[in-house]
C-alpha cells in the first residue's frame, strides 16, 4: 500500500464535529484555505449530535463571566487550569452570539427572551439551550463551512497517524488518512493541524456516545509527542439506559429529577428513591447511584429506574418537558418517559482529561493545537452541564485564529520519512490477500470494554487497575496478529480494527493515569485512596512518551491568569 | 400457545462494485427476545460478519439521517424502525444516494430524487 494522493493546505483540521467545524469557520474567516476532515459522513457522525444541547452562558441579570468562572473551578474540585477556564467564561456569552450568526437558534421563554434554565451546580440559571439540540447546533455549522469556499471538506476520511517533521523539534508535518469511499491513502500536508476528534468513551461497556468515539487523535497526538493530562478523569453520566436494548446507550436527563424541573426520582428495584433533594451535582449523583447497584438494589439487567410520572408538576407539565427530539426517540422504542420507569446506570460520558493545550489551543508540539473534548485541561475533575457546547465553540473559535496566525507567519515543515514510512506501515501492514478469516475484532473489543468498565468504571482500585493493565497487555497481544482483507471500497475492517488497536493504547494510559493519582477527587474514585488529597494532589497527571513507551508524571495546575 | 420468538431474520444486502457485478441478499439470523432497531440489527449483523458494511454512528434523537436504510422496499431511518422477534425483514440501501458498498452510500452524492428526500425529512 502507498500513498496515491497528496494534498496541501494551511490549516488542517481532524475531526468535523463542534469544535472542529467552529475551528474551520474561524481559520477560513481570517483568511487560511482550510481542509477539514470526517471520518463519518458530515453532520452525520459524532459526539456533538448526541448533545441535548445545553449550552452554558452568564446572561441572566445578575450573572457574570467571573461567578462562571467560581462555580466551574470549585466543580472542577480544583483540577481545570484557570487561564482556560478563564476563556471559556469570558468569551461564552460572545459565542452565543457567534452561534446564531452562523444560523443555529437557542429557544426562548415566552417573553421572547433566550430561555435560561439552571442545572445543578450553576448558581443562576446559565443553560440555554440549541432548537434541535447537538444536530440543531452541527447542522447550521456544517452549512456554513460549505458555503465558506476556503473549507474543503472530505468526509468519510479516516485520520491513521501524524507525521513529524525532519526538523529535529518535533513539529507536525501533516497526516495521513484512508479514503473510505476509493481506498485512497492520502497524505495531507499542513502548516498548522487542529486535532477535533472528540473523547474516548466507547472504551467503556456502558456509554452515551457514537462510535466514532475511540479517542483517535488523543492517541495521534501521543504517538507524536504531545502530552496528555488528567486522562483517568471520565465523567460519568448518572442516567444511561441500559434496557431495553434497542435503547441501550440513550440517556434521560437527570438534571430534570430537580425540583425545579420535573421533582423526580431514581428509584431502586424496591421502589426506594435513591438521590437525595436538592440534587447533586453529577460526580455525586452518579457515585450514590453506582453504590446502590453494587449494593444488590438494581435490576436484573443492572439498572435503576428513573421516573417522572408522579411529578407534582403534573403529566402535562411532563409532557411538555420531555417533547423534544431525545424524548420523542425514546417513544418512538415503544417507551413512553413521561410515565415509565426507565432502566439506567452511570455510563461513561465525557472526557474531562485529553490533550493538553495553553490558552491559544497549542499543544507542546509546534504547529499542533487541539480543540475541546479531546483536549483536557479546561474542566477539571467534573464538568456541569452546558459547559462542553461552550467549550467547542470557545476553544474552537481560539483554535482556529491560533492556527491561522501559526500558518501565516510558519512554512511547511519536511516531512519526516522515517516517520512516514512507519504511519503508512501500520496501515498496510494489516492487510492481507487471505479472505476466510476469522473475526477477531468484536470479540477482543468486547473484552476490553468489558475490563474496562470493570476495573476503570465508577470505582478503582489498585489491584483492579493493575488486572485492567493485565488484560489490556492481553488483548493488545492477541490483535498484533490481526489482520484483515484489502477490500478498496468502505474497508470498515481496517478502520475497526485501527480503532481497537488505538482503544487499547488509550486503556493503557488510563489505567496508568488512575494507578498514578493515589487519591479520590471528582469522578475519579479510588476505593484504597477514598478521600480527596488537596495537600498532594492538587496536580495534574501527565501522561507522555518515552523510550520504554509511557512515562506518568505530575504537572502544575495553572492558578489565575487571565486569557490573551 | 405459541412459543415467544426468539429471533429476527435479517436478510441484507451484499455488493462490492469493485469485484462484482451485481448485489445478492445474504440471510442473517439475530438472536433476541426483544425488539430491535433496525441500526442495531445491522451492528449485530456487522460483528457476526465484519465484511459486512453499515454506518454504526448514531445521534439517539431521530434527526441526523446517518442511519437512513431501505427496509422492506421502503426509506426509514433504521434508528427508529423497530423490529419484533419473529419478524424477517430486507435491508437494502437507502435509494437516493450513491452506493458505497453494501448497505452504505455517499451521503455527498445524491442522486436525482435528493429534493424530495429533504423535503420528506424536513421536521
Ligand atoms: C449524550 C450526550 C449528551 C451531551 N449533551 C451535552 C449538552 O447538552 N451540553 C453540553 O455542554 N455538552 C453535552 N455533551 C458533551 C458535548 O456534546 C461534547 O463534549 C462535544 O459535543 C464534543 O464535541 P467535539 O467536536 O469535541 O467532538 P465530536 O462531536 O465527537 O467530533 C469529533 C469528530 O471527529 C471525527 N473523528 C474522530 N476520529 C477521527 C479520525 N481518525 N479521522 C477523521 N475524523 C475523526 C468524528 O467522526 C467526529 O465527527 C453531551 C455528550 C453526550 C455524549
Ligand atoms: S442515527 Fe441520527 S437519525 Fe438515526
Amino acid at each position: 500500500m502507498k500513498i496515491t494522493k497528496q494534498l496541501q493546505t494551511d490549516v488542517l483540521i481532524i475531526g468535523a464535529g463542534g469544535a472542529g467545524l467552529r475551528a474551520a469557520l474561524a481559520a477560513a474567516e481570517a483568511g487560511s484555505k482550510v481542509i477539514i476532515t470526517n471520518k463519518g459522513p458530515l453532520a452525520k457522525s459524532g459526539i456533538t449530535l448526541t448533545a441535548a444541547g445545553g449550552m452554558q452562558a452568564p446572561l441572566h441579570p445578575q450573572d457574570s463571566p467571573e461567578r462562571y468562572f467560581e462555580d466551574t473551578v470549585q466543580f472542577g474540585y480544583g483540577l481545570a487550569d484557570q487561564n482556560l477556564v478563564h476563556c471559556l467564561t469570558g468569551q461564552a456569552c460572545a459565542q452565543v452570539a457567534e452561534a446564531e450568526r452562523f444560523g443555529a437558534q437557542f429557544t426562548r421563554d415566552e417573553t421572547g427572551n433566550l430561555a435560561l434554565s439552571q442545572f445543578p451546580g450553576q448558581s443562576l440559571a446559565r443553560n440555554l439551550f440549541f432548537k434541535g439540540g447537538g444536530v440543531g447546533l452541527v447542522a447550521a455549522l456544517a452549512r456554513a463551512c460549505r458555503e465558506n469556499e476556503n473549507i474543503s471538506i472530505l468526509e468519510d476520511f479516516f485520520v491513521t497517524g501524524l507525521i513529524n517533521s525532519c526538523s529535529g523539534n518535533a513539529a507536525i508535518s501533516g497526516a495521513i488518512g484512508l479514503n473510505l469511499k476509493n481506498g485512497q491513502l492520502t497524505a495531507i500536508a499542513a502548516k498548522a493541524i487542529i486535532v477535533a476528534t472528540g473523547g474516548c468513551q466507547r472504551l467503556w461497556e456502558i456509554n452515551d456516545c457514537p462510535t466514532d468515539a475511540t479517542g483517535d487523535g488523543i492517541l495521534y497526538a501521543f504517538r507524536a509527542g504531545a502530552k496528555l493530562v488528567d486522562m483517568e478523569m471520565v465523567l460519568f453520566y448518572p442516567s444511561v439506559i441500559v434496557w431495553p436494548p434497542s435503547l441501550k446507550g440513550a440517556f434521560v436527563h437527570y438534571e430534570f429529577l430537580d425540583q425545579a424541573i420535573l421533582d423526580g426520582n431514581v428509584y431502586d428495584k424496591d421502589g426506594q428513591a435513591i438521590l437525595p433533594k436538592p440534587l447533586p451535582v453529577r460526580d455525586e449523583a452518579m457515585r450514590i447511584m453506582a453504590k446502590a447497584i453494587i449494593d444488590g438494589r438494581g435490576t436484573e439487567h443492572g439498572g435503576l429506574l428513573w421516573y417522572v410520572g408522579s411529578s407534582p408538576k403534573g403529566l402535562e407539565a411532563v409532557r411538555k418537558k420531555l417533547d423534544i427530539a431525545q424524548y420523542n426517540y425514546i417513544r418512538k422504542h415503544g417507551v413512553d418517559p413521561a410515565t415509565e420507569k426507565i432502566e439506567v446506570a452511570p455510563g461513561a460520558h465525557y472526557l474531562l482529561g485529553g490533550i493538553h493545550i495553553d490558552e491559544e489551543c497549542r499543544t507542546n508540539l509546534p504547529g499542533l493545537f487541539a480543540a475541546p473534548e479531546c483536549a483536557g485541561n479546561f474542566d477539571g475533575a467534573n464538568r456541569l452541564a452546558g459547559s462542553g457546547i461552550t467549550a467547542i465553540q470557545v476553544f474552537g473559535a481560539i483554535a482556529g485564529l491560533a492556527a491561522h496566525h501559526w500558518a501565516e507567519s510558519n512554512d511547511h515543515c519536511e516531512a519526516d520519512p522515517l516517520c512516514l514510512a512507519k504511519e503508512i506501515s501500520r496501515v498496510a501492514d494489516r492487510l492481507t490477500d487471505c479472505s476466510d478469516l476469522e473475526p477477531a475484532v468484536p470479540r477482543l473489543r468486547d473484552q476490553l470494554c468489558a475490563a474496562v468498565q470493570n476495573f476503570a468504571g465508577v470505582i478503582r482500585s489498585e489491584s483492579g487497575l493493575k488486572q485492567l493493565q493485565q488484560s489490556i497487555n492481553d488483548i493488545r497481544f492477541e490483535l498484533l496478529s490481526v489482520k484483515v482483507p484489502k477490500t478498496t471500497l468502505f474497508n470498515q475492517q481496517l478502520t475497526d480494527l485501527l480503532q481497537l488497536e488505538i482503544m487499547c493504547e488509550t486503556a493503557q494510559i488510563i489505567a496508568a493515569s488512575a494507578l498514578f493519582r493515589e487519591e479520590s477527587r471528582g469522578h475519579h474514585f479510588r476505593s484504597d485512596f477514598p478521600q480527596q488529597n488537596d495537600g498532594k494532589w492538587l496536580l495534574h497527571t501527565q501522561a507522555g512518551k518515552s523510550e520504554n513507551g509511557l512515562t506518568i508524571s505530575t504537572k502544575d495546575i495553572v492558578m489565575r491568569q487571565k486569557c490573551r | 400457545m405459541f412459543a415467544p420468538a426468539t429471533s429476527i431474520t435479517a436478510k441484507v444486502f451484499r455488493f462490492d462494485p469493485s469485484k462484482e457485478k451485481e448485489g445478492h441478499l445474504q440471510s442473517f439470523i439475530i438472536k433476541t427476545s426483544e425488539p430491535l432497531s433496525v441500526m442495531t440489527i445491522l451492528a449485530k449483523v456487522h460483528d457476526l460478519d465484519p465484511t459486512f458494511a453499515c454506518r454504526t454512528s448514531t445521534c439517539f434523537k431521530g434527526k441526523c439521517g446517518s442511519c437512513l436504510i431501505r427496509v422492506n422496499g421502503k426509506n426509514v431511518l433504521g434508528c427508529i424502525e423497530l423490529v419484533q422477534p419473529g419478524e424477517e425483514i430486507t435491508l437494502e440501501p437507502p435509494s437516493h444516494f450513491q452506493l458505497i458498498r453494501d448497505v452504505v452510500v455517499d451521503f455527498s452524492h445524491p442522486l436525482g430524487a435528493q429534493q424530495k428526500y429533504d423535503e420528506e425529512t424536513e421536521q
